[in-house]
């Protein structure tokens, strides 16, 4: 005990205090935006999901495949697009979304579209080629952006310079859970259901016409929910990660206070001593 | 006239949810009117004026992109965006209009510019129209 200073101790204390204070405000302005986040996610979220019903039908009771975006392909070259964020310090928010679409990359031909600027340079670093980077700021990513997107995607499938195209995005489950998760965009899965179509749908014009124009708008419209999911889940992480760094360092600075009391005490009790003794 | 169940959905959250009597909304291959009982369909919609029929009073919308599905009965309107009359703010339009009649008018536009002044002249001319029907 006495071989430590008082004054050491008081300066780790006051270091301790300011990486609290940056920590405290890190956390409070994650979640005065994890709010604006969630409140985008609930609105938009009926979209998502009825746009995602409404193709997932349309597709399984269709039986007429001479649209391009409903052939399976053969081949092996894929395109992830993937959402992570512009800024660590979000827990593991960022390392999950990547970690899982480097899984499955993995043994592919595979392209990115990466969205997020950690998820640019996590990419650069593995030698992955990108489509395109001028998404990098996941934060300036606009409704607009996100079927600028779809359209650029989909022109590369129809040209044959994928064979699928996939996407990873962050679920915000709620605000202390979110899953990482991919999904294939294209082409559209068929999935027979058990009761086959017994009813025809008209399409206006034709079949293959409806999903060219409607392809690109449901892209677009995956991308913009996936966006939401993942910009909400991150703030989510964020403020979760700094609520328990908060937390830690509020634990240290109360373990190192009472080590500087006791050295405090220790110290005056042997200047006593030495008076005493000296008298 | 037998009423059939509408929802009419965009980005910005669910817009509409009820029966209704019409619906006539503005498909990439023309105008097409829907009432009950109507056969399974599914269409891309344009940019255009919706009408909605309900109680026998009109109701219009500015309906921008996405796509109309009709499957047993239920009609089901997902719009990249959609306003009703009354929400539209004519002088938004009218400005955005101008903007992009300027950039139009310009000489040294990029292409890409160009493009997007075209879109929102569009949008602004679909808006202004459907904000004066109301």
């Amino acid at each position: 005990m006495a071989g430590v200073s008082t004054k050491e101790i008081k300066t780790r204390i006051r270091s301790m205090e300011s990486t609290k204070q940056i920590t405290k405000a890190m956390e409070m302005v994650a979640a005065s935006k994890l709010r604006h986040a969630q409140a985008r996610v609930i609105n938009s979220r009926p979209y998502f999901e009825t746009l995602y019903t409404t193709i997932t039908d349309i597709v399984n009771s269709n039986s007429d495949f001479s649209s391009p975006y409903l052939t399976q392909r053969t081949g092996n070259k894929k395109l992830f697009v993937v959402i992570a964020g512009d800024r660590g310090l979000a827990g593991g928010y960022n390392s999950n979304i990547l970690k899982l679409v480097y899984a499955q990359i993995e043994g592919a031909e595979a392209t990115v579209l990466p969205i997020g600027r950690k998820a640019v340079d996590f990419f650069r670093s593995k030698g992955i080629p990108a489509l395109t980077e001028s998404y990098s700021d996941a934060a300036d990513v606009s409704i607009g952006d996100c079927f600028s997107i779809a359209k650029l995607i989909s022109k590369a499938y129809l040209k044959d310079e994928f064979d699928e195209i996939h996407i990873g995005y962050t679920n915000f489950v709620s605000v202390l859970s979110q899953t990482p998760a991919t999904l294939q965009m294209l082409p559209l899965l068929h999935r027979p259901t058990e009761k086959p179509a017994q009813t025809e749908i008209l399409y206006e014009p034709d079949s293959t016409e409806v999903f060219a124009a409607i392809v690109p708008e449901y892209l677009g419209g995956i991308l913009y929910g996936a966006l939401c999911e993942s910009r909400a889940a991150e703030q989510a992480a964020r403020r979760t990660a700094m609520e328990s760094a908060t937390q830690n360092a509020e634990d240290m600075i109360a373990d190192l206070s009472l080590k500087f009391n006791q050295a405090r005490q220790a110290a005056i009790t042997q200047e006593i001593t030495e008076i005493v003794a000296g008298s | 006239m037998t009423p059939f169940r509408l929802t009419i959905i965009s980005p910005d959250g669910p817009e509409f949810e009820g029966n209704v009597e019409e619906l006539i909304v503005r498909t990439t291959s023309g105008d097409l009117g829907i009432l009950a009982g109507h056969a399974n369909c599914v269409a891309p919609l344009g940019m255009g004026r919706a009408t909605v029929v309900m109680d026998g009073k009109k109701r219009y919308g500015a309906c921008i992109g996405g796509l109309l599905s009709m499957v047993d009965g239920k009609a089901t309107l997902v719009a990249t965006t959609f306003e009703w009359a009354e929400d539209i703010d004519p002088e938004r339009a009218e400005s955005s209009y101008q903007r992009a009649q300027q950039v139009l008018g310009s000489k040294d536009a990029s292409d890409a510019e160009i493009a997007l002044a075209q879109a929102r002249l569009r949008r602004a001319l679909v808006r202004k129209s459907v904000a004066g029907s109301k």
